[in-house]
C-alpha cells in the first residue's frame, strides 16, 4: 500500500482527566493530501484528541510526531510552527475588530513596528477569496451571521498557510450554498498536498469528501482505514455497541394508560413544534447529539425558559407552567446536567440543598425546625444511599453522591414528573447503577420520567420509548422494540432510516 | 460615505480608513448628544467661541478626558480601576513637590510619569499574572496610593513654576493641543500589534490567546498606560491650581467611569472605542459645567452624576432587548 509519509502523527496517546480515562492508546497520522475523518459518538474522545494534535493538551503517555520527529514539549505556538491550524467549534473571533483584523490576528504582517494594513488586506483578501467571503474586509465580524463568522474563522486558518488544517464541525452553523463552498476548497486544498482532518457529525459530507477514517468509541479506535468500501451503516456499528454487563436493572414495562404530560406543536429555545406525550409509569429518553435543543425541551417543560404550544395538558391541568415554582406545584422536577452551577449549592451543607426545594414550599415567615429538617434528610440520605456528614459542604461530595443529592431533594415535593438531564454525566459507574434502579423504580411507582441523555446505552436500556432530536426537531420516536444503539445514532447523524422507508 | 467602495477595488492601503470609519457607527448618536449639548452650553456661556474660553473650557475638560482614556483602556481590556482618583492625586503632588525643586520641570514631569508607568505595571502584573479580580486589587491600591500621596505632602501646598501654570492653564489652548498629541499617540499604539490585540485580549481572552495573541502583555501594557495618563493628569491639575492636593483626584475615579459608560465601553471588556470615551468625557465635562451654570448645588450635581451612569449604562441594554 503506497502512503506518503505523515506531516503530523499520534502514536499510543493516552489522556485521562481525573482518574477518568478519556483517550486509551490511540493513533493517528495525517497525511498529506487526504481527507481524514475523525467519527465518534459524543464524549468518544474527538475534542481532547485534537487538543493533543494542536498542543493545547499534552498526553499522560505515548507522542506527538511532526514530519517523523517526536516532539517532546508540544504547545500552540510549537504547532502554528509546525503550520497545524484549527478551526474549533467556539470561534476564536473578536466581534468588534474588523474582519481582516481577525483573519490576521496574532500574525500581523507589520512596517515599522506597525501594522502593516496594505499587506494585511491583500493577505486577507486572498483568505477570503478562498472561502468566498466578500463582505468588505473592513466590516466588523459582530455584524456577521454565525455561518459567515465560521467562514471567517476557516479564512483565518488559511492566512497562516497551514500545512495541517484540523476542522471541528466546521459545517454545522453553514448553509447550503456554504457548505458546498468549502467542500470545493477542501478538495482544492488536499490537492496542493495539505493533510486535513475532518470532524463532522453528517455522515453523508463524511462519506463524500474523505478517503480515510478513524472512529473512536469510548477513547479507543475501533476502525482506522481507507473509506472505500465502508457504508453509512457500518460507521455507524463503529461507532456504537458496549458490552451492558450489569449495569442496567431488569426492564419491565410499568406504563399506564394515565397522561402525565402531553404537548402539540410544543417550541421553546431551539426546539420548533414538536409533540410529545409521556405517560405515567414510563421512561421516556431524549436522545440526540448535544445541542440540538433538547435541554430547551425540558427547560420549557418546566417553565424555566418561555415556551408555548398549541396545546399542553400536565397531569390533568391544560396549560403550561409559566414559572419554576407553578411547575413545582404542578408535579414537576427538574434536575439539571451542570450539578456544580444549576443543581447544588456547592459551599453550602449538604442537609441544606437536601432542604432547598422544600423551603420554597414553606410560609416565607414560619420559623425553620432544625430538628425536622434533619429528620428528612437523614431519610433521603438513607432512601437515596447518600455518603457523608450531612453538615459538610456539598462540594465535599464525590460527583456520583453530589447528583443523588441533586435528584433526592425533590423527593419530599413528591413529583409526579420527573424531568432529567443528564444525570448520569461524569459520574461513577456504582453511582450510574443505583441511579438506572432509583429512575425504574420512579416509574414503576407511578411517575413519569424524561431522560435526555447523551450516553445512548442508558437510553437503549432504561427507556419505554426514546425520542431522537435533531435541529430542533423530534426526528424519529423509537418504541421498546425498535430501540438498538445504532437506530438511535443512525437518527440522530441522519445517516437515514429513509433508505428503509424506501 | 466612501470606505464601501474603497475596500472592493484594489486600493487596500485605505483600508485601515475605512475600518476607522466603520467604528465611527456606533458612536454617531453620541456624537449628536454632545454637538446639542455643546450648542446649550454655547448659549449660556457665550465666551465659548472665543479663544480664552475655549482655552478655559478645553482645560476643565482635559483632566477628565485624560482619566477617561485610562479608564477605557482597562476597560477594553475586561478590567477597571478604582485607582484613576488616588493616582491623580499622586501625579499632583509630585509634581508640586519636584518641579521647583532641584530635579525641575523636565526631572519633575519624568518622575511623575515614570511613577504612574512603574505603578500602572505593577498593577498589572498583580491583577493578569496573579489572576486577581481588578476591582479588588486596584480598590486596595488606591488606599495605599492615596496614603503616598499624602506622605509626600500632608496638607496642600508645594508649588509649580508660574511660567509652567500659564502655559498649560493660561489663555492659550495649548492643553488642547497636548490633548491632539495624546489622541494621536494612542492612534499610534493602536496601530501596533500589541494595541490593536487589545481589543482581542478583552473580548475573547482564550480565542485571542490560541491565535497566538500575547494576551497578558496586552494587558499588562494597559495598565501602565492607563498609570502614566493618570499622573498625568495629576500634573495638569497641579498646573491648574499653581500648587499640590493630596486628596484633589477623589471625584476622578467615579467619573472616569461616568465618561466611559456614557461613551460606550462596555463592562464585559472589548467593547467600545476610545472616540466614544473621549465623547463622553466632553458630555461629562460639558453636563457638570451646565448643571453649574444652572445653580444646582453640588451635592445635585453628585445625584445628577450618578443618575447619568445609571442611564448610560440601562440604555444600551434596553436597546439590545428591544431587538
Amino acid at each position: 500500500m503506497v502512503s506518503s509519509a505523515p506531516i503530523l502523527a499520534a502514536r499510543g496517546v493516552s489522556k485521562a482527566f481525573f482518574g477518568n480515562p478519556v483517550l486509551r492508546s490511540v493513533s493517528i497520522s495525517l497525511e498529506p493530501g487526504r481527507i481524514h475523518a475523525l467519527l465518534g459518538e459524543n464524549g468518544a474522545g474527538k475534542s481532547t484528541l485534537i487538543n493533543l494534535l494542536s498542543g493545547a493538551l499534552r498526553p499522560d503517555s505515548g507522542t506527538i510526531e511532526i514530519d517523523g520527529r517526536a516532539v517532546s514539549r508540544h504547545s500552540p505556538p510549537e504547532a502554528r510552527r509546525a503550520g497545524i491550524a484549527v478551526v474549533q467549534q467556539e470561534l476564536s473571533l473578536t466581534n468588534s475588530l474588523s474582519i481582516a483584523e481577525n483573519i490576521g490576528l496574532g500574525a500581523y504582517p507589520r512596517r515599522f513596528g506597525l501594522v502593516d494594513y496594505a499587506a494585511l488586506a491583500a493577505r486577507a483578501k486572498a483568505a477570503c477569496d478562498l472561502v468566498g467571503l466578500h463582505e468588505p474586509l473592513a466590516t466588523p465580524v459582530g455584524e456577521l451571521s454565525l455561518g459567515r463568522r465560521q467562514m471567517v474563522e476557516i479564512a483565518k486558518a488559511l492566512y497562516r498557510k497551514p500545512r495541517v488544517l484540523i476542522l471541528d464541525e466546521p459545517t454545522s452553523s453553514l448553509s447550503a450554498t456554504e457548505t458546498r463552498i468549502l467542500t470545493a476548497l477542501l478538495e482544492k486544498l488536499r490537492g496542493e498536498g495539505i493533510a486535513i482532518l475532518y470532524i463532522s457529525h453528517r455522515l453523508d459530507e463524511v462519506m463524500q469528501l474523505c478517503q480515510h477514517v478513524t472512529v473512536l468509541k469510548d477513547g479507543t479506535c475501533t476502525a482506522d482505514r481507507p473509506l472505500e468500501g465502508v457504508t453509512a451503516a457500518g460507521l455507524v456499528r463503529l461507532m456504537v455497541g458496549r458490552d451492558p454487563g450489569d449495569l442496567f436493572p431488569r426492564w419491565d414495562s410499568t406504563r399506564t394508560e394515565r397522561i402525565a404530560v402531553s404537548v402539540g406543536k410544543f417550541s421553546a429555545g431551539l426546539m420548533q413544534d414538536v409533540d410529545l406525550e409521556v405517560r405515567a409509569g414510563e421512561v421516556v429518553g431524549i436522545g440526540g447529539l448535544v445541542g440540538q435543543g433538547q435541554e430547551d425541551l425540558l427547560l420549557g417543560l418546566y417553565g424555566a425558559i418561555p415556551a408555548r404550544a398549541a396545546s399542553a395538558v400536565i397531569n390533568d391541568a391544560s396549560g403550561l407552567p409559566s414559572n419554576v415554582p407553578q411547575a413545582n406545584s404542578r408535579g414537576l422536577a427538574y434536575v439539571p446536567a451542570d450539578r456544580k452551577r444549576e443543581g447544588l449549592h456547592l459551599i453550602h451543607p449538604i442537609v441544606t440543598n437536601l432542604m432547598l426545594p422544600s423551603f420554597a414550599r414553606m410560609p416565607a415567615l414560619k420559623l425553620r425546625s432544625r430538628a425536622k429538617e434533619r429528620e428528612t434528610a437523614m431519610g433521603l440520605a438513607l432512601q437515596f444511599a447518600i455518603k457523608g456528614d450531612l453538615g459538610r459542604a456539598a462540594q465535599a461530595l464525590s460527583g456520583g453522591n453530589q447528583q443523588k443529592v441533586a435528584l433526592a431533594k425533590w423527593m419530599p415535593l413528591d413529583p409526579s414528573v420527573l424531568l432529567l438531564n443528564d444525570p448520569t454525566r461524569g459520574v461513577d459507574v456504582e453511582t450510574k447503577r443505583e441511579i438506572y434502579a432509583m429512575l425504574r423504580a420512579f416509574a414503576a411507582s407511578g411517575k413519569a420520567v424524561v431522560l435526555l441523555s447523551s450516553d445512548t446505552p442508558e437510553l437503549v436500556h432504561l427507556c419505554d420509548r426514546v425520542a431522537v432530536v435533531r435541529d430542533g426537531r423530534i426526528v424519529s420516536l423509537l418504541e421498546r422494540g425498535d430501540l438498538s444503539e445504532e437506530a438511535i445514532v443512525a437518527a440522530a447523524m441522519g445517516a437515514e432510516r429513509e433508505r428503509q422507508a424506501a | 460615505m466612501s470606505h464601501a467602495s474603497v475596500s472592493s477595488t484594489a486600493r487596500f492601503g485605505s483600508l485601515y480608513w475605512a475600518i476607522q470609519a466603520k467604528r465611527n457607527i456606533g458612536v454617531r448618536g453620541l456624537f449628536v448628544v454632545v454637538l446639542a449639548f455643546m450648542v446649550a452650553y454655547g448659549f449660556l456661556f457665550h465666551g465659548l467661541f472665543t479663544g480664552s474660553g475655549f482655552a478655559k473650557f478645553t482645560q476643565s475638560w482635559f483632566p477628565l478626558a485624560l482619566v477617561a482614556m485610562a479608564q477605557a483602556i482597562l476597560m477594553l481590556t475586561g478590567g477597571i480601576s478604582l485607582a484613576i482618583g488616588a493616582l491623580v492625586s499622586l501625579g499632583a503632588v509630585l509634581a508640586a513637590t519636584t518641579m521647583t525643586g532641584p530635579l525641575g520641570v523636565a526631572g519633575g514631569a519624568a518622575l511623575v510619569s515614570l511613577v504612574g508607568l512603574g505603578i500602572g505595571a505593577v498593577t498589572g502584573v498583580i491583577v493578569v499574572k496573579l489572576r486577581l479580580p481588578a476591582i479588588v486589587v486596584t480598590l486596595a491600591g488606591s488606599f495605599i496610593i492615596a496614603g503616598a500621596a499624602l506622605l509626600v505632602l500632608p496638607r496642600p501646598g508645594g508649588a509649580i513654576p508660574p511660567w509652567l501654570s500659564d502655559l498649560l492653564a493660561g489663555n492659550t489652548p495649548a492643553a488642547f493641543g497636548v490633548l491632539v498629541v495624546v489622541v494621536l499617540l494612542w492612534k499610534l499604539y493602536l496601530a501596533t500589534p500589541l494595541g490593536l490585540s487589545l481589543y482581542a485580549a478583552g473580548e475573547n481572552p482564550v480565542g485571542a490567546y490560541r491565535s497566538g495573541v500575547p494576551v497578558d502583555a496586552a494587558r499588562i501594557a494597559a495598565y501602565a498606560i492607563s498609570g502614566l495618563l493618570c499622573t498625568g493628569a495629576g500634573l495638569f491639575v497641579a498646573a491648574q491650581t499653581g500648587s499640590g492636593d493630596p486628596i484633589i483626584g477623589n471625584s476622578f475615579t467615579l467619573n472616569s467611569i461616568a465618561a466611559a459608560v456614557l461613551g460606550g465601553i462596555g463592562f464585559l471588556g472589548g467593547q467600545g472605542t476610545m472616540r466614544g470615551a473621549l465623547a463622553g468625557s466632553l458630555l461629562l465635562s460639558l453636563m457638570i459645567s451646565v448643571m453649574f451654570f444652572l445653580g444646582f448645588t453640588p451635592v445635585a450635581q453628585y445625584v445628577a452624576q450618578g443618575l447619568i451612569i445609571i442611564g448610560a449604562v440601562a440604555i444600551p441594554q434596553f436597546r439590545m432587548r428591544a431587538r
